[in-house]
């Protein structure tokens, strides 16, 4: 087997702005659905019950269908309804969260639910309100223990970006089937793509597992 | 109350009284008809095998659950229904668990400052300075700045006895506070309760330490099916019991009466 | 806006056959991707070091990538590896199975491992050899645990199939949006694929909610 990674060399600058809009993305992914998702899983907690009720239906959704389908839907059939123009960037970054804050929320409540029952009983025997109890107490220690899975999430997010390249969104594996389609050199450029991916995930994951590691008895009641 | 006007009618002499105080749980009766009272300075010990009733008694108190029956008197006034009246009462009472539930992800010192803080209002200083006695008081100071995860379990129960007196309650209620204890860290928390009875300290103490009860408690209630079979001084009850029931329950314990 | 419906009764016997690939795929993956996940644990927990090392490089590897990437890159390098075409729905397979066997050898490692040693330690004391132990006493807690995760996996896995239709394999997300370029209905194809993912995941989503709810393990 002959390698040739010429293309790839020679096409490195168009592959790096290509893994800045995917980090962009990524990043954009991470902040909206990480506010839009405790949005939600805050209300669906402790809000009023229709709304409970709207948000579940909400949530179970996003759990059944896979994002592809949200991503094209909000791409393709959306603007055909509205008469908004998104640009596929935006279109992808509104797509994918508005899945992965699904996601989000169901973390949120999950962390709040696994906080014990006694903590808030403790709360209340010092005389504190309600809303005292889940800022001060039950909230601190959710998002202690919501943090591994807030991780898989965050590389989630990473790889939900990829998708995108499916609506013409010019990140890196939208321009890694591009140089590969032109330069007939697919596996080298697909190899060195997938390095590329391994390099920004596993870190990201690392660093969130070793963080949790060390902070993990702050969540433990 | 001002200070002025407490020093002219003096207090009631009765703190806690409970008429006919009934409880289910679904058809579960946890509590079925209880009658007692709790004096001003008085340290009263439930005893009774385990679930008997005793530790729900005590969350009744503290508006934990609701009654089903009955009524529950507090300086001579009934508990309130609502929650901010509710909060009031619980501000007055300082309750103690059997598994501690301090705040894991708060230091020592910061879960006693944090009724004090949080509820009570004051400035960051003062209950600091309130939240450092109290850790004198339990023998803890050097361990302020440890989280709970690196305290033992009988120092985890004594930041949990500073955290409940930062309220400068009128009331303690402990639920089996040296349960979930290891038995070497027992005695350290059952000496700061003597040192608090000793003090005056009005307490109610679900125990199943015996020796605790018959040493210290004024006044011993034992719990058996959601009743009281008998109740009086501890000497009545451990030495004299006029109840065959609680003769087989210490008996049970290993406790010859 | 004209909306023609019609588009999607006359498109049923297609989709339908999308919805039985999309199936096929999800079923074949975790036949494939169980047996594979426990013999990469196996291989995580080798004597030989290599073995160990190689094993949990792969698992590294597929656990860190988008699973779209996977499938490109196994419809360009399989055929050069092997010198002979798959067809798309074998390439698909193969893409999905890496990832899923990755995710799932995770899965039975961290279920086993979370099983007390004092389980095994007790198994020993009364006489059983290592291997009953596992058996009889490990491995039936473990499930447990294990089940819950791979219903979600299960899950996860579904709507991940409708990523090989990147590669042109006639899962429901390919043919939808092939009849929808032919059609120009896009509204209603799309909408009608999201109609028909839903009312076969929420279900899935549902039984592993189920499942969790009755054999999770609460701490």
């Amino acid at each position: 087997m002959d390698f040739n990674y010429d293309p790839v060399l020679q096409s490195w600058r168009f592959l790096l702005d290509g893994l800045q809009v995917t980090l962009l993305l990524s990043g954009g992914v991470a902040a909206c659905s990480l506010i839009l998702g405790t949005l939600v899983g805050l209300a669906r907690r402790y809000g009023p019950q229709w709304l409970r009720v709207v948000l579940v239906f909400y949530i179970d959704s996003m759990r059944a269908i896979p994002v592809l389908v949200v991503l094209v839907w909000i791409y393709f059939a959306l603007p055909a309804i509205t008469g908004w123009n998104l640009p596929p960037f935006w279109s992808a970054l509104f797509a994918l969260s508005f899945h992965l804050a699904a996601y989000v929320a169901e973390v949120i409540r999950a962390g709040i639910e696994s906080v014990r029952p006694g903590q808030v009983r403790a709360g209340l025997a010092l005389g504190m309100s309600g809303p005292q109890i889940v800022r001060k107490i039950v909230l601190p220690q959710a998002i202690v223990r919501m943090m591994p899975a807030f991780g898989s999430l965050l590389s989630l997010a990473i790889k939900d970006t990829a998708i995108a390249a499916v609506i013409a969104v010019p990140e890196l594996m939208r321009r890694a089937d591009a140089v590969a389609g032109q330069s007939y050199a697919p596996v080298e450029v697909f190899s060195t793509v997938m390095i590329i991916y391994f390099l920004i995930i596993f870190p990201v994951t690392r660093a969130v597992d070793m963080v949790y590691k060390r902070i993990a008895f702050l969540g433990r009641s | 109350m001002t200070a002025a006007t407490l020093a002219m009618q003096p207090a009631p002499r009765v703190v806690l009284q409970y008429r006919d105080v009934r409880k289910l749980y679904g058809d579960f009766v946890a509590l079925s008809g209880v009658s007692m009272e709790v004096e001003r300075g008085q340290v009263v010990c439930l005893i009774g095998p385990s679930g008997s009733g005793k530790s729900t008694l005590l969350r009744c108190t503290n508006a934990l659950e609701t009654l089903d029956g009955g009524e529950l008197l507090f300086d001579g006034v009934p508990l309130p229904r609502d929650p901010a009246s509710i909060r009031k009462v619980r501000q007055r009472m300082g309750m103690v668990f059997q598994n501690f539930e301090l705040f894991p992800h708060k230091t020592a010192i910061q879960n006693v400052m944090m009724g004090p803080s949080t509820v009570l209002g004051l400035s960051e200083q003062q209950s600091r300075a309130r939240a450092e006695a109290l850790l004198v008081k339990v023998g803890l100071s050097d361990k302020a700045g440890n989280y709970p995860a690196n305290l033992s379990g009988g120092q985890q129960q004594r930041v949990a006895i500073a955290r409940a007196l930062a309220m400068e309650p009128e009331v303690m209620l402990f639920d089996e506070p040296t349960s979930a204890l290891d038995p070497e860290t027992i005695g350290e928390v059952l000496n700061v309760m003597k040192a608090l009875a000793d003090d005056g300290m009005t307490m109610v103490v679900v125990t199943h330490e015996m020796t605790f009860a018959r040493r210290v408690a004024d006044h011993v209630v034992v719990f058996e099916s959601g009743q009281i079979i008998e109740q009086g001084p501890p000497a009545q009850i451990f030495d004299a019991p006029i109840q065959a029931r609680t003769r087989d329950f210490l008996g049970h314990l290993g406790w010859d009466a | 806006m004209n909306l023609d419906w019609t588009i999607i009764p006359a498109s049923a016997g297609a989709l339908a056959r999308g919805a039985l690939i999309t199936i096929a795929l999800t079923v074949l993956t975790m036949a494939i991707a169980v047996p594979c996940g426990i013999g990469v644990a196996m291989l995580r927990e080798s004597r030989l070091r290599p073995v160990a090392l190689l094993a949990t490089c792969f698992v590294e590897l597929f656990r860190n990538l988008p699973i779209i990437l996977v499938v490109y890159w196994a419809f360009y390098v399989m055929p050069v590896v092997f010198g002979i075409a798959f067809s798309p729905f074998i390439t698909g397979l193969v893409a999905l199975s890496l990832n899923n066997t990755a995710y799932n050898s995770e899965t039975f490692r961290s279920g086993i491992k979370s099983i007390r040693k004092g389980q095994t330690e007790a198994a020993l004391a009364l006489g059983m050899s290592e291997a009953q132990a596992f058996r009889k006493i490990v491995l039936p807690q473990a499930w447990r645990r294990v089940l819950p995760v791979l219903a979600t996996t299960w899950v996860t896995l579904f709507k991940d199939t409708s990523l090989v239709s990147v590669i042109a394999v006639g899962d429901l997300a390919h043919t939808a949006m092939q009849i929808r370029s032919q059609s120009f209905r896009v509204i209603e194809m799309l909408t009608a694929m999201a109609a028909i993912y839903w009312l076969l995941g929420y279900p899935q989503a549902k039984i592993a909610d189920w499942i969790h709810k009755k054999f999770g393990v609460t701490e």
